[in-house]
């Protein structure tokens, strides 16, 4: 209790330095004005992520035990899983960043919301798409294109619901006080537009109306990195340019790198998609652009990398040690170094062929996925909770063991399934080894990726008994939102 | 302002320099492709009604989550086709006649792209559908029981019933049928037979190893 209160005090101190001082009454009312979309999408945001997990772990013991609830309809392996993995991404990340780009606009333009209401109703119409869209793919309604599984009334009504409240956070930008824009803002402007623009194109070429099957498979492969490069990483580098510079009062070490690293992402994402069609039927050209592009997409890591360790590195050690959010942040920049890494490997052509179709590139997904995005993402939640509600976490014990129990189970899944993968890719590449011999190679990793998404859902437990205390908190001091 | 201006015009230039690059120039190079003459009719062949509808099952349970249908390119590796998954790399005129094509990102099962050729007896499709691990030992592939229909034998057993063996195998009286589902799933997956010579690929087919 008391490591708590000391914590909150340093957080306190440090949120009214840089990057914008605002007093506390004017953050007050800008946080309150915008506290109920907020936390509407947040916690759908939870709920998603838990049934993500928890029919993950479903799919994830089928692979081991394939009797495992087999025989009935919508519980095959080839329905639940893209439904879990699409609860992942639309019911998760996208809602998540939209209430952390919400709250960081809000911020950063020093203007509280006007017309919430709007947002409110937007995000109540995307959760109903995913809920039903949902329920279609289980029920035989999917497209069975990665990532793009809902059917054509659900993934048009998510488009509709997302350009509303995109439109609404632009009017917003535009009210703003005139003022350069932060490196954060940038990064997160990027995300909100080119979402709905890349999911509409998506849309229209693979579901809605559908291109000729020649023309297919580089834009799903577009469509599938796209949204990691478009959404995933602009979207959690904006939250770590915020919340270091926030929470440690370092200034960014330099705004060139800065932009060295916002412009060279930029150029090159999109076009790394197609590295997952090396050695597949497209022109020699796409294959070529995919691998050079996924190889240079290290520099723009380095860049933002040396920025935030030079932060680091100026900043007091006693905020790293206790402020829950950087130790969040942290784990999530070490994520997004090593899969940068891993995925530059995998895309020279002579390991692509061994690696291409195994656990090894699901890793890397996951990787940057839960590692990145996911506990960068956490982190920030861990800071900006507190901020909007009034009150302060309640236990660092339990949110030591949500981190703990995040960090063992994503370097447990991932290990898992990159050693798994190379096996299974060596494997796969020697024809004298039947198919079914490979499955016996691959089983015990799958029985360690099983256990790690326990893990991971018993880590998130953890956090969700921190939202159920605070949420008690909050009615009996009877605070206006309900979290 | 107008620095942020200029901001979103190179954001929004970066950004449809890669849109454009792949999304638009794949769609313009790619997506009007035309069938072309082969010795024996059009080339790709076109797929029956029946295979068409099968096409839709194969969609609505979602084989692409665990099964791949390309054949990589023989610079890349020759594995796919030591492996006889094929005979050539896939091109894209292959996808030509796929509503969605099915190039899949994982292999937890082997591919498909002419399993047609390979496995031409649609008994033991059914067979393996139904009871994956007694016809092939090691199979994780889940069973799909729900594509069929068991009943009570009235007469003459249907011409239809598969022999069974496993733990889901019907109780003497009862025979198990395939449904429409199955019937025209088996149809789509026979038909998948990316074997034929193409124009512009026929320069590339491997010598036998």
């Amino acid at each position: 209790m008391n490591h708590a209160t000391t914590l909150s005090k340093i957080e306190t101190i440090s949120y009214l330095s840089e990057p914008l001082p605002l007093d506390s009454s004017r953050s007050l009312e800008i946080d309150r004005s915008m506290g109920v979309p907020i936390l509407f999408l947040m916690r759908s945001s939870f709920f998603s992520f838990a049934l993500g997990l928890f029919l993950v772990l479903i799919c994830s013991i089928k692979l081991v035990f394939p009797s495992f609830l087999d025989g009935v309809s919508f519980l095959t392996y080839g329905r639940l899983f893209p439904v879990a993995y699409d609860l992942f991404i639309y019911g998760w990340a996208i809602p998540l960043g939209f209430a952390l780009i919400l709250w960081l606009m809000a911020r950063l333009s020093a203007a509280p919301l006007s017309h919430v209401r709007i947002v409110t109703a937007a995000a109540h119409l995307w959760n109903s798409a995913l809920f039903l869209g949902s329920l279609a793919v289980l029920a035989g309604y999917g497209t069975s294109v990665t990532f793009l599984e809902y059917p054509n009334w659900a993934s048009f009504l998510l488009f509709v619901s997302f350009l509303l409240m995109g439109l609404w956070v632009l009017l917003l930008i535009k009210e703003r006080e005139e003022r350069p824009l932060y490196i954060s803002e940038w990064y997160l402007l990027t995300a909100l537009c080119s979402f709905p623009w890349i999911y509409g194109t998506a849309n229209l070429m693979l579901t809605w109306g559908k291109i000729q099957g020649s023309a297919q498979g580089p834009i799903q492969c577009w469509y599938a990195g796209s949204l990691m490069q478009f959404w995933l990483i602009p979207v959690a580098l904006g939250a770590i340019y915020y919340l270091i510079p926030k929470i440690t009062g370092i200034k960014i070490y330099s705004y060139y790198l800065a932009l060295f690293g916002f412009f060279s992402l930029l150029l090159f994402s999109g076009w790394n998609g197609l590295s997952a069609l090396i050695g597949g039927p497209i022109p020699a050209w796409m294959m070529s652009a995919g691998v050079v592009t996924n190889m240079m997409l290290v520099l723009p890591m380095i860049a933002v990398v040396v920025n935030f360790y030079k932060m680091f590195q100026e900043s007091e050690k006693l905020i790293l040690h206790q402020s829950p959010a950087l130790r969040f942040v942290a784990a999530g920049i070490i994520s997004y170094v090593i899969a940068t890494v891993l995925s530059l490997v995998s895309s020279f052509p002579c390991f692509n062929a061994i690696l291409n179709f195994t656990d090894y590139l699901s890793g890397i997904f996951l990787l940057l996925f839960m590692g990145f995005f996911g506990m960068t993402l956490f982190g920030g939640l861990y800071y900006f909770i507190p901020r909007l509600t009034g009150i302060s976490w309640s236990s660092s014990k339990l949110i030591r063991f949500h981190f703990w129990l995040s960090v063992v189970g994503i370097s447990l899944m991932v290990s898992s399934m990159l050693l798994g993968g190379i096996i299974e890719g060596i494997a796969l590449n020697d024809p004298v080894i039947t198919f079914t011999n490979i499955l016996s190679y691959a089983a015990p990793w799958n029985v360690l990726v099983s256990l790690s998404w326990f893990t991971l859902l018993l880590g998130f437990f953890c956090f969700m008994r921190l939202l159920v205390i605070m949420r008690w908190q909050m009615i009996e001091e009877k605070l206006p939102l309900s979290l | 302002m107008n620095r942020l201006k200029s901001l979103i015009l190179i954001i929004t230039f970066l950004f449809f320099l890669s849109w454009s690059g792949v999304a638009i120039y794949s769609y313009l190079q790619l997506g009007h492709l035309k069938t072309v003459a082969g010795s024996d009719g059009v080339l790709p062949p076109d797929y029956s009604g029946k295979a068409i509808l099968g096409a839709q099952v194969y969609t609505a349970n979602g084989c692409m989550t665990c099964h791949t249908q390309q054949v990589r390119q023989l610079d890349v590796t020759h594995s796919d086709i030591d492996r006889k998954w094929g005979t050539r790399p896939s091109v894209a005129l292959d996808y030509l006649r796929d509503r969605t094509a099915f190039l899949g990102n994982r292999r937890i099962g082997p591919d498909l792209s002419n399993v047609g050729s390979r496995l031409t007896d649609p008994v033991w499709y059914y067979q393996h559908l139904y009871e994956p691990d007694q016809i092939t030992s090691g199979s994780i592939m889940p069973s799909y029981r729900y594509l069929f229909h068991m009943q009570k034998i009235q007469g003459e057993p249907s011409a239809l019933a598969i022999a069974l063996v496993g733990p889901h195998a019907p109780p003497p009286g009862y025979e198990v049928v395939p449904t429409k589902d199955a019937q025209d799933l088996v149809a789509y997956l026979l038909s998948l037979k990316h074997d034929y010579i193409l124009p512009e690929v026929s320069a590339e087919t491997p010598s036998a190893p």
